[in-house]
């Protein structure tokens, strides 16, 4: 009986051995293990063993049933690796062919700068005010210390809607709007992006442009507030190792005037056909306010003063982007603006 | 302002190189644009006489000179010029010099003879055509005979000269001159300023009194009006120091009158005008405003049509000139003239500003005037023109000035406070310092107990207040000096209102729908109205109009921002783009009453466009073109994300849309803009082939629901069951109707209905179409079992079919 056994267990290993699929795999565990195997029938058979015999035999029949259990479940946790492993290699994909597109737009370099001129300001505090682009002659000029027919208005040549009315030349009427809203009370820390117009039309000026305006008014705020104020602007937006320079100038609604430059972001200073030469980049007017126009909109100037900046929004793209040409920006070609993120 | 460092040198010792002073200048606010070095690259031309002069052995049209450059030796040169004569003087290019144009004297053989150097032009020395006498264009330049052989042509013809072109600000009128720019330089760098000598001798007989009168009519124009009479004058050309001077700064010399008065204004900044004596009717100049309807005969040889913006001066008979703008031609000085009535006045900067314009007539005098010429003037121009004509030995000078002067201007004087100054400034600058630094600059200040008094000079119009003193403490202190510091300021409430907010979440949705952004023009050409094919009675069509617009393309103000985007969309297909999708969130702009009386609305929009394939050239990707849907679905995004509750999409009857893929979004039951297929008229009236989607939101619509904060609402705890139906029905039926009476019979159980499935072919009857819904059921308290879900079914079906005389398809 063991003899018979023993060539049983024989048998089933060398047909283990040659098992090639997980389906071969259950047959042969039926066949020897199953309800009708043949370690089953040996099992059955028992019945007409000795007393003596049979627990000797039941111990060898455990043994075989265990140890080819044992092999099987190996044999089966091998073919399925194997199965596996096959169906992932037929899986197999050309991964250098491209993947279904995401539709990805992009934003305007306009928009990308304004935002973070925007962001920068409102870190310092500072609120956003929207003005009309469509403007009286009041808030684009004479609020603004500029009287009807001064020659300072040539610096400006407008586009006109009626004798009053006339596209703003620039976003400072914003100023007037807000320290008027304000009805004298500060602190006021405000900056006013927007389109402006001016009646310029060739390869260095647009009849549309950009500008962000700016206005501080407190008690005692000084020309070494405006200086240390877009010191600060200027680092954030250009890197900390821009450095920075005022010039006097004339603006009629500030005084004293400043134009402000920073070292060439281009050559660093050492001078280039962007700077012509001089390392210099001219980037925003500013000044303090003149005290003409804070009367104007109810402010008292012997109590408060402050200072007021503008800036051209599509100079500042240029030199952070390299753009060389204006006309770019409102050409709308997508290979232009798609090289923006 | 183009200003000669040599004529500066006149006034005020400068020993800084002409960078270093430009520099200097420019930081305290008279800027140096740029610096230009007369004679550069030209080197060893010298004068010289022409000794001998003969015809070549072998060449009709050439010259042999003998040519003494003072070296000692005669030098043989050949020239080609046909105006060269023996004794004149001559600039002389000897071997080894260099002219402007690169080129470097050699030995040259000419048909046999040798040439060694040769003699220059105007032209090769490198002077401006524009700037000499007609005399001196043409040809070899022949200089006075009397000039000295030898000399460095460079000093002869003023090219060792350096130019500064300034670029200076509005308010500066006083640095419109030399003695103002000296004035600035002796300011900055502490040298002395010298003035001009004013001394006339006065020789002639009679007094300017009784041979002259002057009348201003109009004070308001013109406040100052002073004459001098010169007589005996002798025309001829001005001495070359004065030509080289005027050359240097632009100007052309003419002859000595005119070149005198052109000479006194860079000088001193006073524009002037010479009449010949004689031909003003009576001697009498009048100041005052003209007739509309009245002409003149301007310099310039032009008919001008005047009115009455317009200052004229007259005589007793008729106008002789454009006050402050051009003189007339009758009165002109010629070489026939033997007396001359010298007009030294101030018009009223505003006046000759629109005269100016009006007339497109820009002169140096009319620039001056702009900008303010100081009344104070007037004496001294004239003294100084008649100093520097008596020393030409051009004429005998009548003793006395005529002079109209209706209200004197006095200086004005202010009171400031030093420490109110440095507040301003972020400075701590002593008040005797400030003292000091104004008088450099021509103020006259005392100390007093409140501070400090200053008289300011009548040159400086612009000063007015303290501020502006402050301005000129700081631009001489160097705004470099301010120490920068932070403003210390309470903290206020930062940031950007709402409606730029839900801009810029617009953009970022844009974008991230795959829409790049663009940036319009926010004037339109007026036929984009008609383009885009709006009824004549469509308001959009009442657009505002600039007065001035600079072409027909840029004349009215947008209304709405599709013309715009079809342009952009029609300049990226025609460039090789197979997806265009754009976007641009802008103002349009809109007024009920027109012409402009009130402050128009101007309304945010976000406008879209797409056009062309759906997606970009893939492997795996199908190569459909963008149609309605695609557009919807953008729109239906957006809402979404903008958290729109009550919004609708309704049928649309947009003017420029196909009539069966146009569609409105209502919010609220008011429509706030439409999409759908551009009509394919407008299409290929913006020369696009090709279908095109477009949508056209307002913003301010969309901003109250932004605001709204999610509120959570508690998740399923029991599984969903879900159903088809596919229902066949009449083409005609539309799916929101199916819809409609899906939900309405479907009960509380329906969490969910979508059509999923559009169909018509084969399988369904002619002029039917199969619709399937799939529908989701559940409830929050029970899994749901098949016998509820088939009665509700069962009863959906039902009222489905009798609605639509619709089918269950098998």
């Amino acid at each position: 009986m063991i003899d018979k056994l023993q060539a049983l267990k024989q048998q089933a290993l060398l047909d283990l051995e040659a098992v090639s699929s997980l389906e071969e795999l259950k047959n042969l565990k039926v066949r020897y293990l199953g309800k009708k195997g043949s370690l089953t029938e040996i099992l059955r058979a028992m019945g007409a063993l000795s007393a003596e015999e049979r627990p000797k035999v039941g111990q060898v029949v455990n043994e075989i049933r265990t140890e080819l259990e044992e092999k099987i479940d190996a044999c089966g946790g091998l073919l399925e690796e194997k199965t596996l492993a096959e169906k992932l290699a037929n899986e197999k994909v050309d991964i250098t062919l491209p993947g279904r597109s995401v539709k990805i737009g992009h934003l305007h370099p306009i928009t990308l700068t304004m935002r973070e001129i925007k962001k920068i300001f409102m870190r310092m505090g500072f609120a956003v005010c929207e003005g009309p682009e469509i403007e009286n002659d009041y808030y684009n000029f004479e609020a603004l210390n500029l009287p009807k027919d001064h020659p300072a208005r040539d610096m400006q040549d407008s586009f006109y809607i009626t004798e009053e009315f006339l596209l703003r030349t620039h976003t400072s009427p914003v100023q007037a709007r807000t320290m008027q809203s304000l009805e004298g009370n500060a602190p006021i820390r405000m900056i006013a992006p927007g389109k402006v117009y001016r009646r310029d039309y060739d390869a260095t000026h647009s009849p549309m442009f950009h500008q962000v305006e700016g206005l501080v008014v407190d008690k005692n705020i000084s020309m070494a507030d405006l200086k240390g104020t877009l010191e600060l602007f200027l680092r954030e937006m250009f890197g900390n190792s821009v450095k920075v320079r005022l010039r006097p100038s004339f603006f009629p609604f500030t005084e004293p005037s400043a134009e402000v430059d920073i070292s060439c972001v281009i050559c660093g200073g050492s001078g280039c056909r962007v700077c012509k030469n001089s390392g210099w980049l001219e980037i925003l007017g500013s000044g303090m306010v003149h005290p003409n126009v804070l009367a104007m909109s109810g402010f008292d100037p012997s109590e408060v003063s402050g200072f007021a900046f503008g800036m051209g929004v599509e100079r500042i793209a240029m030199l952070k982007y390299g753009i060389d040409d204006l006309r770019l920006f409102f050409e709308n070609d997508l290979r232009f603006i798609r090289q923006f993120k | 302002m183009l200003a000669s460092l040599n004529w500066l040198r006149e006034y005020v010792e400068i020993t800084d190189t002409p960078e270093v002073l430009a520099d200097k200048l420019t930081r305290a606010g008279t800027p140096v644009e740029f610096i230009t070095y007369l004679g550069e690259g030209l080197n060893g031309v010298v004068t010289g006489k022409v000794v001998e002069i003969k015809h070549h052995p072998d060449a009709d049209k050439l010259w042999v000179c003998s040519i003494d450059t003072g070296s000692g030796e005669l030098v043989q040169i050949l020239t080609g010029a046909q105006n060269v004569v023996q004794g004149a003087v001559v600039p002389v290019a000897v071997v080894g010099s260099e002219l402007p144009n690169g080129m470097k004297l050699k030995k040259a053989k000419m048909r046999g003879l040798e040439s060694f150097g040769m003699l220059c032009s105007a032209f090769e020395l490198g002077l401006d055509a524009k700037l000499l006498l007609p005399s001196q264009r043409d040809g070899i330049l022949l200089l006075a005979e009397d000039t000295p052989i030898g000399l460095d042509i460079k000093d002869v013809l003023g090219l060792n000269d350096v130019i500064f072109d300034f670029d200076l600000t509005a308010n500066r009128g006083d640095c419109f001159n030399m003695l103002g720019l000296a004035r600035e330089v002796a300011a900055i760098t502490g040298a002395r300023l010298n003035l001009p000598d004013f001394t006339v001798r006065e020789e002639a007989e009679g007094s300017a009194e009784s041979m002259a009168m002057v009348e201003i009519q109009d004070s308001a124009l013109c406040s100052r009006f002073s004459a001098r009479v010169l007589k005996d004058i002798e025309i001829k050309e001005s001495p070359a120091w004065m030509q080289k001077r005027l050359r240097a700064c632009g100007i052309r010399p003419i002859s000595n009158v005119v070149d005198v008065t052109n000479y006194v204004m860079l000088e001193l900044g006073q524009p002037m005008h010479a009449y010949d004596y004689d031909k003003v009717a009576g001697h009498k100049l009048i100041a005052r405003r003209a007739v509309t309807g009245e002409t003149l005969l301007t310099l310039d040889g032009q008919e001008r049509k005047l009115n009455e913006s317009m200052i004229v001066i007259s005589d007793n008979e008729k106008a002789v000139g454009l006050g402050g703008v051009m003189g007339g031609l009758v009165t002109e000085v010629t070489a026939a003239t033997k007396n001359v009535l010298l007009e030294a006045a101030s018009f009223d900067g505003v006046t000759i500003r629109r005269t100016s314009r009006l007339l497109g007539l820009r002169s140096e005098a009319s620039g001056r005037f702009e900008r303010g010429v100081d009344t104070q003037l007037s004496f001294n121009a004239l003294n100084r023109a008649a100093f520097l004509l008596e020393g030409m030995a051009a004429c005998k000078t009548v003793p006395g000035i005529v002079d109209a002067y209706p209200v004197s201007r006095e200086p004005q004087s202010i009171n400031v406070c030093p420490q109110s100054i440095n507040r301003r400034l972020g400075t701590d600058i002593p008040g005797k310092e400030m003292a000091a630094t104004l008088g450099k600059l021509g103020f006259e200040v005392s100390e007093q107990t409140y501070g400090l008094r200053i008289v300011v000079p009548t040159w400086r119009t612009d000063v007015t207040c303290e501020a502006d003193i402050s301005e000129e403490i700081v631009r001489m202190a160097g705004l470099d000096n301010i120490e920068a510091h932070l403003p210390c300021l309470a903290v206020t409430q930062g940031g950007q209102g709402i409606v730029e907010e839900v801009q810029e979440l617009v953009r970022d949705f844009m974008a991230a729908a795959g829409f790049s952004e663009v940036i319009n023009y926010s004037f339109i050409h007026p036929s984009s109205f008609d383009k885009i094919g709006l009824s004549r009675e469509d308001g959009r069509r009442q657009a505002i109009e600039i007065m001035n617009p600079i072409t027909e393309e840029f004349k009215v103000m947008r209304t709405t921002l599709l013309p715009g985007m079809l342009a952009a969309a029609s300049y990226n297909i025609a460039r090789q783009n197979n997806r265009v999708a754009i976007f641009e969130v802008g103002r349009a702009y809109r007024s009920e009453q027109l012409p402009l009386k009130e402050f128009p609305v101007e309304k945010p929009m976000l406008c879209a466009v797409m056009s062309g394939r759906r997606n970009e050239l893939n492997w795996n990707e199908q190569r459909d073109a963008i149609d309605f849907y695609d557009v919807k679905g953008v729109v239906e995004g957006l809402v979404t994300r903008l958290q729109l509750k009550d919004c609708k999409f309704v049928a649309g009857r947009s003017p420029y849309l196909h009539p069966g893929k146009s569609c409105e979004l209502e919010v609220n039951g008011v429509a706030i803009g439409c999409f759908g297929e551009l009509h394919p008229a407008v299409h290929a009236s913006y020369g696009i082939g090709q279908s095109v989607y477009v949508f056209e939101l307002e913003i301010e619509p969309l901003v109250e629901s932004v605001k709204y904060v999610p509120q959570y609402r508690q998740l399923p705890k029991f599984p969903g069951t879900f159903r088809d139906i596919a229902v066949v029905v009449p083409n005609e039926v539309i799916m929101s109707d199916l819809m409609e009476v899906i939900e309405k019979n479907a009960g509380s159980l329906l969490q969910k209905a979508q059509a999923f499935d559009v169909y018509t072919g084969k399988q369904v009857a002619e002029g039917f179409k199969s619709i399937a819904f799939n529908l989701k059921f559940q409830a929050q308290d029970r899994t749901l079992t098949d016998e509820e879900i088939d009665k509700v079914i069962k009863h959906v079906i039902d009222s489905v079919s009798a609605a639509f005389a619709a089918r269950l398809r098998e």
